[in-house]
This record gives structure tokens, sequence and C-alpha cells, in this order.
């Protein structure tokens, strides 16, 4: 999968804005939106949102857990745990990015909101290359994976089945007779 | 006509529409055009950008498109000649002219049907009335034909009466006619005689994007951009610019107001446009001070660099300061921090000495990100050469094109190459004033002075161009003024011509008014170019939008000239 592949999924996550335009309820494939009315917050999708915000037909309003306390203690959270700790939403590293490209002048403390997520992106890829590391090693079988969103999965994603495959293809090597001789790719 | 409600008449009437946009070259007329865009894509307008040079082109352009626009806008051009009759246009398309250039035409102000003009009317335009200019030619026959009907009814005996009364009528009628159409041509004439400028398009458009509450801080800098290019270029007054800088400066405190919190600090990537009361060195903050100080008109002019007594004064000035000549001679952001501080009171200080009382002039300045900062005159110059570059392979649409993007924030690396474009023409500029001055080449013709650019100066592919020969020009002059002891000699227009087309054979003529403190910027010599060419039948070009700059064949160069001298004397 494509980052951007990733990014795109993420533009269906529910936003507020304030529109400064009105419009009635309006019908769409993936369910309804609106009424739009000036100055009534409404929850629509990212990718709606960004258009408008272009356009310059509304005012982002930054998500509950894009706030500087709150991500502050999720990195504290995430640096004392050895495992992944719950994370603020499903697509916290795009909405962080394509909120603060475009709408930085909605987000108070833009920049503090920025470096906090970026540490906390750190953080857990840094734990999920050791735990990957340590699977490899290990020969383990399984290895559990909560609380890990898609970006970062994605990002490993290659990587990691690829080197299983190559592993695979290695160990049915150094025994000759013991495995058919069959290559499945993953 | 005029608009008044530029949102309900001129809006409101596109925003449904496909618009063409016809802009013409120069960097006020980009702003706008910017401003425009921005506009049109929050409304998902359908438009057809058309870069346009001169006159010929814009006919081109129109009779391209006229089929399929009904709309046309037009910036910075169209206004001062008579639209309807150069285009001939069907009758329901319409042209919104925001044009800079006065005296705006008495049939454009008077067509109400097809000729909308974006343009305030308190700006001191001076427009005859309808009935000094325009008299309806049916009243005087409906009389007349009148009276020949009453006589034919009448019996003969008082015809002759009426005859004589008749008769005394119509040469009444006559007599008034001629001394009104001699009225009527005085008053046109003092109407046209004179070119000058009136307020940027780029505000007229700012503020259109004001009324509807779709001004951003983006727009708001591309209208401080279009201002500081009517500075620049010298084609506004000292009082007019004041005058907008105010207005912009009431919307730049308004901008700032609105984001600015203490406790909630906006992201060092969102644009701030401060008020600066900044120095007159062109470029200073992206070239070194030194550079800065000996390329700039005003500096160079007043320390008169091209003497070598120039030379020991700026040395002089320089040490007045406390600055050592190393640190000057680095580029701006590498000079110490404790120089930097305080460089612009301790610049304005020591120039008081020096005899430059405006050293630091009101203007803008933008920063976004950590490492951007511009003032608007960068913005300005670096824009201007990009638009006139004199590149290979490029036409005059691309590098239109091209310094457009660089108005964009995310254009950075264009509009630094812009920049560097501009040192080059800058330092040309000095080096040509510096050579003219030294080899006396400006001439006194009499009721003008003359230069003439020969074929083999360095540089003078870019002085082919409008603008940059504009602006050598009135750097020349200057120099002039500062360096020649005849006091009449001051008070004198400037003519200059460059070689335009070499294997044409032409030349690009320019003329300026000539140079004083409380000048008003009014040209005269387009009227003055049309008579001399009619009178000589040279060959002529008169295309650009501003009817001060032409184009001659070389041969026709001295009869040209001699005409122009006895039509000014």
């Amino acid at each position: 999968m494509d980052p951007s592949e990733v990014e795109f999924l993420a533009e269906k996550e529910m936003v507020k804005i304030i529109p400064n335009f009105s419009l009635d309820k309006i019908y769409l494939i993936g369910g309804d939106l609106g009424p739009f009315n000036p100055g009534l917050p409404v929850d629509v999708p990212v990718w709606l949102a960004l258009n408008l915000k272009q356009r310059q037909k509304c005012r982002i309003v930054p998500p509950a857990w894009m706030d500087v306390e709150k991500l502050e203690e999720m990195r504290e959270l995430e640096r004392k745990e050895d495992t992944f700790s719950p994370v603020p939403s499903p697509y916290y590293m795009e909405l962080t990015k394509v909120l603060l490209n475009h709408a930085s002048d909605n987000i108070p403390k833009a920049d503090e909101i920025r470096t906090l997520v970026k540490d906390i992106w750190d953080t857990r890829i840094a734990k999920l290359r050791l735990s990957a590391d340590s699977f490899i090693s290990q020969l383990e079988a399984h290895a559990k994976l909560d609380n890990l969103t898609l970006m970062e999965i994605n990002t490993i994603r290659a990587f990691l089945l690829d080197s299983l495959n190559c592993m695979y293809k290695l160990r049915s090597n150094l025994q000759p007779g013991s495995s058919k001789k069959q290559f499945t790719d993953y | 006509m005029f608009i008044t409600d530029i949102r309900k008449d001129f809006y409101e009437v596109v925003a449904n529409q496909r618009v063409a946009l016809l802009v013409a070259s120069d960097i006020d007329a980009l702003c706008a055009c910017k401003i425009l865009q921005v506009l049109f894509h929050c409304d998902q307008v359908q438009y057809t950008l058309v870069p346009v040079t001169g006159w010929q082109d814009l006919s081109t352009a129109f009779l391209e498109h006229k089929e399929q626009f009904r709309y046309f806008v037009l910036i910075n051009c169209g206004a001062n000649v008579d639209l309807l009759e150069m285009l001939q246009p069907d009758d329901d398309s319409v042209f919104f002219i925001c044009d800079t250039h006065r005296p705006v035409d008495v049939v454009n102000v008077y067509n109400d049907s097809q000729i909308k003009l974006l343009i305030k009317q308190d700006d001191d335009l001076g427009v005859p009335s309808y009935d000094d200019i325009f008299r309806d030619e049916d009243e005087g026959e409906g009389s007349d034909s009148g009276n020949e009907s009453e006589e034919g009814s009448e019996p003969s005996g008082k015809r002759r009466r009426f005859d004589e009364g008749a008769v005394e009528r119509r040469i009444e009628r006559r007599r008034a006619k001629r001394d009104w159409e001699a009225r009527r041509r005085e008053i046109l004439f003092d109407y046209e005689q004179y070119e000058y400028h009136g307020t940027s398009a780029s505000i007229m458009f700012f503020e259109l994007a004001w009324v509807l509450t779709k001004d951003t801080k983006d727009m708001l800098w591309w209208a401080v951009i279009g201002l500081t290019d009517q500075w620049v270029h010298d084609k506004i007054t000292h009082m007019k610019y004041v005058t907008d800088i105010a207005t912009m400066q009431r919307h730049v405190s308004r901008h700032n107001h609105r984001n600015e919190d203490e406790e909630n600090s906006l992201s060092i990537d969102c644009m701030r446009i401060s008020f600066e009361y900044d120095l007159r060195l062109t470029l200073y903050q992206h070239w070194s001070l030194y550079e800065s100080i000996c390329n700039s008109c005003y500096t160079s002019c007043n320390f008169k660099l091209w003497t070598l007594n120039g030379q020991k004064k700026l040395q002089e000035f320089l040490a007045d300061m406390g600055l050592p000549l190393k640190q000057v001679r680095q580029k701006f952001h590498s000079m110490d921090m404790s120089i930097k501080e305080n460089l612009r009171d301790v610049i304005e200080e020591s120039s008081n000495k020096y005899g430059m009382k405006d050293i630091r002039i009101q203007t803008f300045g933008v920063h976004f990100g950590f490492k951007n900062r511009f003032l608007a005159s960068d913005m300005v110059h670096a824009t201007t050469a990009l638009l006139e570059s004199t590149e290979k392979d490029e036409s005059a649409s691309d590098n239109f094109i091209k310094a457009l993007d660089s108005l964009s924030r995310s254009n950075l690396d264009r509009l630094h190459s812009g920049i560097d474009l501009a040192k080059k023409k800058l330092m040309a500029i000095q080096q040509t004033v510096a050579s003219c001055i030294c080899t006396n080449l400006i001439v006194s013709q009499g009721p003008f002075l003359y230069c003439y650019l020969m074929e083999g100066t360095p540089d003078v592919k870019l002085f082919s161009k409008p603008m940059a020969l504009t602006l050598l020009c009135k750097y020349l002059l200057k120099a002039f003024v500062q360096s020649t002891r005849n006091k009449r000699c001051k008070l004198l227009p400037l003519v200059m011509a460059a070689p335009k087309d070499v294997e044409k054979g032409s030349v690009i003529v320019v003329g300026i008014p000539p140079e004083s403190e409380t000048s008003d910027k009014k040209n005269f010599f387009g009227r003055a170019f049309e008579k001399a060419a009619e009178s000589t039948s040279s060959r002529t070009l008169h295309d650009n939008f501003d009817t001060s700059i032409i184009t001659l064949k070389t041969e026709d160069r001295s009869k040209f000239l001699d005409a122009l001298i006895t039509l000014l004397s």
C-alpha cells in the first residue's frame, strides 16, 4: 500500500467545521451531510473540510485530541510502556499532517503539536522495529499487534513480509529432504 | 460607465459565466490577476487567462476568443483608448476594465452598455462633462426640418419672412456648432494631453475580495506588491503612494489582530505581514550591504558613485557609521548581529549628514517560515526581472507564467532565481548609467535631453524591454541631474532610445517627464510621439499600453527626432 492510499483512507474520518455559507442537507452515497448554517458547527469528512477550507468557506475546529497537554500525556505514556499504548485516533499521523498543512491558522500552537505528534510516532516506530527484530531473530510464530495504526503497519509491512519470505527460503534450503519443494509467495 | 457596486455589478455578473481575462505585462496586473484567480477558484468560476503585451496582442486575443466568451475582464489595459472602435465587438460582449492608465477615454466613460470601468470615481479623473463632448445631432436637424415643413404649409405671402428667419437661425446654429466643436477639441486636447497612472488594479481587486469577505493575507500581500510596483517604477506621486500605504496599513492591522493572541500564537509557517519603515536600498537583505548601496539609484546618485570622489565619499560614509568593510561586503545574512540590530537607525543618521534625507521609506515586509523574509520592493524587482528575462527560447507568455508563479509562496526557488536576475539587471543599469554620464552620451536637444544606447553596449539586450529601459531612463535622469552644472538642463525631460531588434532594425524609444521634487508624473510624450511620427511618416509602432513607449525603425530615427524637437520647442 502506498502512504498516499493510507492518507486517502484517513480522509474519511469526521471532523468538525464551522461553515460561513448555508446549504441544505446533501445526500451522498457515503451518507448524509449537513445542513450547513453559517456559524454553526457541523461534522463532515476530512476531504470535504479541506476542500471547503481551501475555498475559504469554513473554519476547521481541531479534534479534541489535538491539544498540547493531552498529547504530552500520551507521549509520556508511550515512553513508559513497552507495549503500544492506545492511540488518540486510528489515523492520528495523517490527520495531523493534513490539518496542519492546510489549516494551521485555525489550530492553536500548531508547531508544538507537530513536534509532539512526531515524538509519539518516533517512539512507536522504535518499539515496532524492536519487536519485529525480536520476532525474526527468535523465530516466533505469532505476535500481538494491538493499538497499531494502519500507517505504522504500512511502514513495516513490505520489509517484514519480504524478510520472512527470505527467511523461509533460507530455512527450507537448509533442510533438503524434509519439506516439499513448494515456494509460495506471500 | 463607472461601476459603483463592484460586488453586484461585476462579481455576481461574472460568477456564473465563463470569463476571459486579458492581462497586461506589468507587476501590478500580475498581482491583480492572482487575486482574481484565487477568488475565481473559491467560487469555481471558469476562466481563460491570456497575457497580452500590447494593443496588437489584445486585438488578436479578442478575435480568438470572441466566439466563446461574452465577458472579458481587462487588467491594466484598454481604458485609455476607444475600445469599441478598436476591437469592433458584437453587441452582447461586455468588457470589465480595471486599468491604471489615465486619462480614461471619454467613449469608455460614457458608454453605458458594453464598457464597465472598475475604477474609483474619486480618483481625480477630471473627465469632461457629457454635454461638452457629445451632442445629439438629431436636435439640430429636427428643428430645421420642422421649420421647412412649416414653410410649406404657410401661404406664400409669409414665406419670405419665414425664409429670412429660418436662414438666420441656420447661420446662428452653424456658428454655435463651430464654436462648440472648437471648444470640444480644446477640452479633449487638455484632457488627453498628459498620461499618468491612477490607483493600483491590485488594490481594486483586493477591495473586491474584502467586500466579499474572502480576503486572505496572500491577497493582501499581492495588493501591497502591486502598489509597490507603481512606486518602484515611478508611476505614481509620493503623496499618492503614502496615502495608499495608509489604506493598506489599515488592512494589515486588521489581519494581524485577527489571528495573534497571547496564548494561541500562530504557527511559524503562517504568513505575517508587517509595516516596515525600511531602507531604500534595493534588495539589501538578499545581497551584501555594500553591493546594495552601490547599485541602488538613490544612494548611487547622491554619492555620485561613478566618480572617484563619490567612491571616497562612500568609504567615508561607511567609516562614519563604524561598519568595517569586511562586514559590509559579506552577504547580509552573515553580517554580525550587533551590526544588524541598529542598522536602519545608524544608516539614517549618517545619511542625513550626507544630504540623503529620505533614505527610509514606508513599506511592508512579509515573513513565513524561519528563513523567508522579503520586502515588497524585493518581490517587485524579482518578478519584473522574471517577466522581462531575455533568455533565448522563452516566449513572452512563458515569462508571464513564470513571473505569475513566483508570486505564490510555494515557488520560492523561482523567486530566488528572480532575485538573482534582478541583481544582474541592477548592476547592468548602474554600469550603463556610469558609462553614459562619463562619456557624456546625454545630449541636450533643446526642449529635451536625448540619449541613444549603441548596439555594442554591454547588456543592451536587457534594455530592449520597456520596463527595464524605463527604469534605466529614470536612473539616468536622476544621475544626470546630480552631475550636470547647467541649471536649465536639470528641468528637461529625457528621451532615450535603445536597439530593440537588430535583425528587424528597430529601436525602442521611451520618454519620461523631468525630474523634480514635486513632480506629478504626468507624461506628455505619448501625444508628442504620435504627432512627430505622423508629420514625418516614420514607421512607428505605438503598441505598448503606455503611450510614451514606442518602437521605431532605426533609419527613421533622425527625422523623427528632428520632428520631435520642432514640435516641442
